[in-house]
């Protein structure tokens, strides 16, 4: 895997300032999601999706099982910072506000544990 | 390093008393079953430390329609993934002791969830967790710098309850040095019925000057609330405890430091 998503991510969590965090926004502007198959994960043909905040991984991971014609008993481990995987009911606007970068949230999808 | 090691130790070994009861409509058989008692410890998953339970009650109950467990508090279903403490200090101001959960073997509420199919998901979910926190706390530099066999060590010393084998890893996991604390500190604002809260903040203001919890929970947009309570491990710390302290005492196993929140409505 190219190290440059991994090193720009990690700038972009360093850069933050430290400003206070602003409760919850009330619009909802949409995120948007670039996904990158790791591992012998079929490469998606749209990789680029917005996506409401309050969505949650566990609907992302279904999204991509169809996209990807995954059979119902093979897995799909999703990553963030190719490091950690999120639980299936965290929102994704809270883990762009976290580990965002480019005003884009990269997530790694991977039919094993690539980082696990 | 933690300079207050018996704080650890003491939060190790907190322990709720939870009384556990079948389902009435899943009770096959004359009687329903007398409940289960157990001390479970705060810091680990309902999952992880009820098979006796899940034994205790399978007999009886229907085997053809016996799928995976679940539990239930008052009609919610419990979130596994939430170390048990936490999910306790929800709803500590209206429980007594013992805290009385129904256990389910049918009707998994898909939607509300997680599946949690063996003690492999577990571990997957609180390394994930761990890794997570690291990657906050230390630019996953720690985490990234131990072998397979030390993060081994930290599930094992979760799932057979060793408060040494566990801290002789997450000891590195939870250094710092005076210049530099964490990066950011890894939280999670719990409340019944959202899923947990967290953002990046860090614990120390530009100037140098300890972060507290009190001004996390205002730049979280809790304080806003008006009658609110704070619980972390079963305790409402002062609101002016700083955030890299809580951080490196309160933290569950998985490096994450709980907030519950308790609204009186």
């Amino acid at each position: 895997m190219a190290d440059t998503t991994e090193q720009s991510s990690q700038e972009a969590l360093e850069s933050r300032s430290p400003e206070p965090i602003s409760p919850p926004p009330t619009e909802k502007k949409k995120i948007d999601l670039l996904l990158k198959a790791a591992g012998d994960a079929p490469i998606m043909k749209k990789k680029k999706w917005a996506v409401e905040p309050s969505k949650k991984i566990g609907w992302v991971t279904e999204f991509i099982r169809k996209y990807i014609k995954c059979d119902p008993s093979d897995s799909l481990f999703l990553y963030v910072n190719q490091a950690f995987s999120p639980a299936p009911d965290q929102e994704i606007g809270t883990l762009f506000d976290c580990y965002g970068s480019d005003g884009k949230l990269i997530l790694h999808y991977c039919k094993s544990q690539a980082w696990g | 390093m933690a300079d207050d090691r018996e704080i650890l130790r003491d939060i190790w070994e907190g322990r709720i008393p939870i009384a556990f009861s079948l389902s009435p409509d899943e009770a096959t058989g004359m009687e329903q079953p007398e409940p289960y008692y157990m001390l479970v410890p705060r810091q680990s998953y309902l999952t992880l430390v009820t098979d006796k339970v899940q034994k205790h009650f399978k007999k009886y109950t229907d085997d053809d329609n016996t799928g995976e467990v679940w539990f239930e508090y008052e009609g919610q279903p419990i979130r596994w993934h939430i170390p048990v403490g936490v999910i306790f200090d929800l709803y500590s101001h209206k429980v007594t002791l013992p805290w009385n959960i129904t256990i389910h073997f049918q009707q998994f509420p898909e939607e509300e969830l997680i599946r949690c199919r063996s003690k492999d998901v577990i571990e997957a979910h609180f390394m994930s967790s761990v890794k997570e926190a690291d990657c906050l706390k230390h630019r996953s530099q720690v985490i990234n710098g131990m072998q397979k066999k030390d993060h081994k060590q930290l599930w094992m010393g979760l799932q057979n309850d060793k408060f040494d084998q566990f801290w002789a890893i997450n000891r590195r996991l939870m250094e710092h040095t005076a210049d530099e604390p964490f990066k950011f500190i890894p939280f999670r604002i719990c409340q019944v019925d959202k899923p947990c809260q967290h953002s990046l903040f860090r614990p120390v203001t530009d100037e140098g000057e300890p972060v507290t919890l009190g001004d996390l929970l205002k730049n979280a947009g809790v304080a806003e609330k008006l009658d609110y309570k704070v619980r972390i491990q079963g305790i409402e710390p002062p609101l002016d405890t700083p955030m890299q302290w809580l951080s490196e005492h309160l933290s569950h196993p998985d490096n994450f430091l709980y907030i519950s929140i308790i609204c009186d409505t």
